[in-house]
């Protein structure tokens, strides 16, 4: 199950993600993203609620991303553990503007502990 | 036919004698140029170019020809030198008696008997049954491929004036004389019987493989329909003609004597009716072995399947409800007489066709059913229920359709067995992801355009507690690992949309291997917890 939530403010787009990204769930996420681009210069993909992301939610990101290079800028927000490993271990870490606020951090911070 | 030249053939036929040999058939034929003409080869030993010439000057006068009983040596001639596509050309045949022989298998086109402690024929009623074997043995493996267990003959044998065909079946019990000799077991039997037919049931069959069962049912409702009352006649068939197409497998005569128990292993027989359709066409086969056919007399059970008509009803209600996974037995009457709806049209028209109205206690049952069937026409809309789940999902094994809609059925699976080893939550995600990424591979590659099953079998061991993860599906091989690694530092412009489901299984997992075995692709990963 993937909850998506859309808030727009201005030219900022706000996706809040909740629940699974996989390969059943990231179709909805794509034609979501790809229908309400237009006139979006700042895309935020609000993770804080997301708990799984495989290679078929990846590509739904890289999708966005390049289309966001060109027309603004991309972020992704509150990536959790599990899921952050993942985009390090496929270099999204370096491709994606992540931004993780001071809670997940700290909750992250304790884990490693 | 009337007109069909038989002539034997003997000895050998060579340069020596080939002239004479023609000479002799061609006055048999004398002028008779057409009149199909067959040639016993029972006795021939040899034949030689010059014999096969022979055959060929006959077969220009008489085109319709064909060679009959011939033995290996010389079929092995025929067939290097394309005789065989040419004409009908048949072997001959093994002899094999059933005198004396257990009865254990009873179907639409025949019997079967055990013939010696490992092997079973199966007799087909009709005599002119060659082309039923073929078709059945086609079926057969086309079956096995499809991942059902059952066995196929390895001969054609004459058993009398029938043909038979030959399986091996060791030590094989059916579940009917289970359930006639070891009641208590009844509700082992249902299970598994329940579960096999679930796995037919489950089981899509690639476009144009097997008949529509569909074209039976709308035979019976047309030939019924003649036989009620106007209105219904015409409901039957609009309810017959209603049934939506459905590429899943039926079996078609799925009682209890053709599935049988062979050591630990299930396996279904008689294959001839193979088909796909709707799993309301296997119901109301059963209602017929269990229910329909003793209707009137409650005995005919007991003679057919060993077990008394009190049994009988129980074993078919249990089934029931264990099929569609319900006590509601407002739910089960209800789909139940779906399945009586098909019985009766079934039913009414084949006793009718096997001249039951000229005999009395027949056409008592005829009239029974045709009451029963007049009361379900009033009340019944639609033939058509949700079939269930067809996931066959045993201990650690889940047996499914490789499609992407079943990702959500396989992980829910998986999650199962890592709960019950209290699975960390990174390395759960972990090896979700790994399962996605190669279940997701199998549902788009593996039988594309078709569609098949993959099993998928988790097996967990101690210390460190590891789990390991097979997967196997028999679509075309494909080595996955195999694949060069991406290259995760390009920048987001230069990368390419995917390729890196794999990848992240090699990175996460600590052992993944692939081979391809007998037909079959097996990627197994391996992590430690």
């Amino acid at each position: 199950m993937l909850n998506i939530s859309k808030e727009m403010e201005n030219t900022r787009l706000t996706f809040s993600l909740e629940g699974k990204l996989d390969s059943v769930t990231s179709n909805d996420l794509e034609s979501e993203i790809m229908n309400s681009l237009e006139g979006v210069e700042e895309l935020v993909v609000d993770c804080e609620k997301l708990e799984y992301v495989s290679s078929a939610g990846l590509r739904v990101l890289l999708a966005a991303l390049k289309l966001m290079n060109k027309q603004g800028t991309m972020k992704v927000t509150n990536v959790c553990d599990e899921i952050m490993s993942i985009f390090e271990m496929t270099g999204f870490s370096e491709i994606l503007t992540i931004e993780n606020n001071a809670k997940t951090q700290a909750k992250e911070t304790k884990e490693e502990e | 036919m009337d007109n069909e030249i038989k002539i034997a053939l003997s000895g050998r036929i060579d340069s020596g004698n080939a002239s004479s040999v023609e000479e002799n058939i061609q006055n048999e034929i004398g002028g008779n140029k057409n009149a199909p003409v067959v040639l016993d080869a029972s006795d021939l030993a040899y034949i030689s170019s010059a014999g096969l010439r022979v055959i060929l000057h006959i077969k220009k006068t008489n085109p319709d020809l064909s060679i009959i009983n011939v033995n290996s040596e010389v079929y092995d001639i025929f067939e290097m030198t394309g005789f065989t596509d040419m004409m009908t050309i048949d072997k001959a045949y093994r002899v094999v008696s059933i005198e004396g022989c257990e009865e254990i298998g009873r179907g639409a086109k025949g019997t079967v008997y055990r013939i010696d402690k490992d092997n079973v024929v199966k007799v087909y009623n009709d005599a002119d049954a060659l082309e039923d074997i073929q078709h059945e043995r086609e079926v057969a493996k086309l079956a096995l491929v499809l991942g059902l267990p059952t066995a196929i003959s390895y001969d054609v044998v004459r058993v009398g004036d029938s043909y038979g065909s030959v399986f091996e079946l060791l030590n094989a019990t059916s579940f009917s004389k289970i359930l006639a000799e070891v009641p208590e077991k009844m509700d082992w039997v249902v299970d598994e019987y329940v579960k096999l037919l679930k796995l037919i049931n489950g089981t899509l069959v690639p476009e144009g493989k097997l008949p529509d069962s569909k074209e039976k049912i709308m035979t019976w409702a047309n030939y019924t329909k003649d036989y009620l009352p106007e209105e219904l006649g015409k409901k039957l068939v609009e309810l017959s003609e209603a049934l939506p197409h459905d590429d899943h497998m039926v079996h078609g005569d799925y009682h209890s004597k053709n599935v049988q128990l062979q050591n630990d292993e299930i396996l279904i027989i008689d294959m001839d009716t193979l088909a796909v359709g709707h799993p309301i066409y296997d119901l109301a086969a059963m209602y017929n072995a269990y229910v329909g056919f003793s209707e009137y007399d409650n005995n005919v059970v007991k003679e057919f399947q060993g077990f008394d008509y009190k049994t009988s009803l129980e074993f078919w209600h249990k089934t029931l409800a264990a099929y569609l996974g319900t006590d509601d037995e407002a739910k089960i009457k209800e789909v139940e007489d779906k399945a009586r709806v098909l019985s009766y049209s079934r039913l009414i028209r084949r006793s009718i066709r096997r001249g039951g109205l000229e005999n009395e206690k027949s056409k008592a049952e005829i009239e029974l059913w045709e009451k029963e069937l007049t009361e379900l026409l009033k009340k019944v809309d639609d033939l058509y229920f949700d079939p269930p789940a067809f996931e066959a999902e045993s201990g650690n094994e889940l047996d499914i359709e490789a499609e992407e809609s079943n990702l959500h059925k396989v992980l829910d699976f998986i999650d199962k067995h890592l709960d019950a080893v209290d699975c960390p939550p990174k390395v759960k995600m972990q090896i979700e992801v790994a399962v996605e990424e190669i279940f997701v591979n199998i549902a788009s590659y593996a039988y594309a355009p078709d569609k098949g099953r993959a099993t998928v079998r988790v097996e967990v061991s101690p210390e460190p507690i590891t789990v390991t993860i097979t997967f196997i599906d028999q679509g075309i091989p494909y080595d996955p690992l195999a694949k060069e690694d991406p290259d995760v530092t390009l920048k987001a412009e230069d990368r390419p949309v995917g390729g890196l489901g794999i990848f992240m299984v090699k990175q996460t997992m600590d052992d993944v291997t692939y081979e391809y075995k007998d037909g079959k692709n097996i990627l197994r990963i391996k992590k430690s917890i």
